[in-house]
């Protein structure tokens, strides 16, 4: 049977709206995220023991299981203590709990990168903690890790699609109600999958321009 | 069923109905001491694969009944949705269960006996819940939550668009987010839904108004006139002995919804 995809493309505006709720929840998820892998990565570097403990088996946990299940737990686990988080909340904290280990692994990883020299200047300087994390690590960090950060970024955007399991309507839910809805599943997936693919390729684009400008990362599309 | 499938159907039944020789009649199948039923594995309860691979299910344990009473041995043949008619119209199957709901597009094509069981559209709320009629669900504070791609959310689309909709990806999380307040109701077929209420101590309510109450009967080849008699006769008996109802309760975990052999209701829906 022929393809048909006037009925899924006469949809667009739909679709669309869709893949921007996808771009808004991974750009807000990797923005908390980052906020919560700094604050992990720093207190790993600089923060008493029981912290680093603690943060280590934040970061374990949450590297370990699938963010399925963790959103699923956050979904249906949590009103059973009475906290009902509506559908895009519940997926928004389960991005964001996620991605700020993996955030908080990445940044670690520029931190150990910083060499000692520049740290033995700062404290000859007399830099406080904050100072060293602000003056130091931090321009260090965001340089050398941007690409990684990137990646994850671009990762997140595409692992959007889970939400829809929690009946959040985003790019991969209204796909599949449209395809149940004209009965064209095929095609509804290829268009779902071009926006996919044009949402990553912007994305890419901007961040590459964003670090040649701020970071002066020479880095090429393909 | 859109226009032109519903066509295609009736082109493909009218055209095996025409290849085909005269269909097994009610002496034919007593005298062969076997009858051939076609029966859905893939819709349980209606019917399903058991332990030992063998299909069983409310339709087996009916279709069975119906052989004691001939007098024959009952031979279960595996049916889709989409082949059931043409086995039928074939000759691979003497008779067509499975959740054969009657529509006026099937008549024109097969007979149809007494209804067996009925399958009742409605409303699945909690007892704490004031809603009595459907139109009570078209408000903005009103929260469902429905199973992605299945018909009713299209219906709701239509008849409540300014309810909010939650969609899931099957009916146990469904079942669990209105016991767990995540929503206040549930549109569907409710007998194959009710299943999934018992794991919760929620208090459940079915609204008393069906939205669609649809009758599933057994398919006879047209004018095997005998044998739709009969089994019309067997039918009236298993409903009168109260095995129908029985085997219903045993399969589904709760009585049937509506009544087969009482008065059609008035459709909320239109």
């Amino acid at each position: 049977m022929p393809l048909q995809f006037r009925p899924i493309l006469e949809q667009w505006p739909y679709l669309l709206g869709g893949a921007w709720l996808s771009l808004e929840m991974a750009a807000l998820a990797f923005a908390c995220g980052m906020l919560i892998g700094l604050v992990c990565a720093a207190l790993l570097q600089l923060g008493p023991p029981y912290l680093r403990r603690l943060i280590t088996a934040y970061v374990t946990f949450a590297t370990n299981t699938p963010q399925l299940v963790q959103i699923y737990f956050l979904f249906f686990g949590l009103p059973e203590v009475g906290v009902i988080l509506p559908p895009l909340a519940a997926a928004l904290v389960g991005m964001t709990f996620n991605a700020g280990a993996y955030l908080c692994e990445i940044l670690r990883a520029g931190m150990l990168s910083v060499r000692s020299a520049e740290l033995e200047a700062a404290d000859v300087l007399g830099f406080s903690r904050i100072q060293v994390l602000r003056y130091v690590m931090i321009p260090h960090v965001m340089k050398v890790m941007f690409p990684s950060l990137s990646n994850q970024f671009i990762i997140m955007t595409l692992g959007t699609s889970m939400a829809s399991v929690f009946g959040v309507e985003e790019l991969t839910g209204r796909t599949m109600s449209l395809g149940a809805e004209t009965y064209l599943s095929v095609e509804a997936f290829i268009v779902a999958a071009g926006l996919y693919l044009t949402i990553s390729l912007v994305a890419t684009f901007m961040l590459i321009v964003y670090g040649r400008v701020i970071y002066r990362i020479k880095a090429r599309m393909l | 069923m859109s226009h032109r499938s519903r066509v295609l159907l009736l082109a493909a039944c009218a055209l095996l109905a025409a290849a085909d020789a005269a269909a097994r009649t009610l002496e034919d199948i007593i005298a062969s001491k076997r009858i051939v039923v076609g029966v859905n594995p893939n819709l349980p309860p209606l019917g399903l694969y058991d332990a030992k691979n063998q299909i069983d299910g409310f339709d087996v344990a009916i279709a069975r009944k119906i052989a004691d009473a001939l007098g024959v041995s009952l031979d279960i043949v595996p049916v889709g949705p989409s082949d059931r008619i043409p086995f039928l119209l074939a000759d691979k199957i003497d008779v067509a269960a499975g959740g054969m709901t009657r529509t006026a597009d099937r008549l024109r094509v097969i007979d149809f006996t007494h209804p067996v069981n009925t399958e009742v559209m409605g409303i699945l709320t909690t007892a704490d819940k004031p809603y009595r009629q459907l139109n009570q669900l078209d408000d903005p504070s009103v929260r469902l939550v429905q199973v992605r791609g299945t018909t009713p959310v299209k219906f709701i689309k239509d008849k409540l668009p300014k309810a909010q909709v939650l969609l899931l990806d099957n009916y146990p999380d469904a079942v669990r987010a209105i016991a767990q307040g995540r929503a206040d109701a549930l549109i569907d077929v409710l007998d194959f839904v009710l299943v999934y209420t018992k794991n919760y101590s929620t208090k459940w309510r079915v609204v008393d108004a069906p939205i669609e109450v649809g009758y599933d009967c057994l398919g006879i080849k047209k004018g095997n006139t005998a044998l739709t008699q009969r089994l019309n006769k067997e039918i009236a008996v298993l409903h009168t002995n109260g095995l129908i109802a029985a085997s219903w309760l045993k399969w589904f975990g709760h009585p049937m919804l509506y009544d087969p052999t009482a008065q059609a209701p008035v459709a909320v829906s239109q």
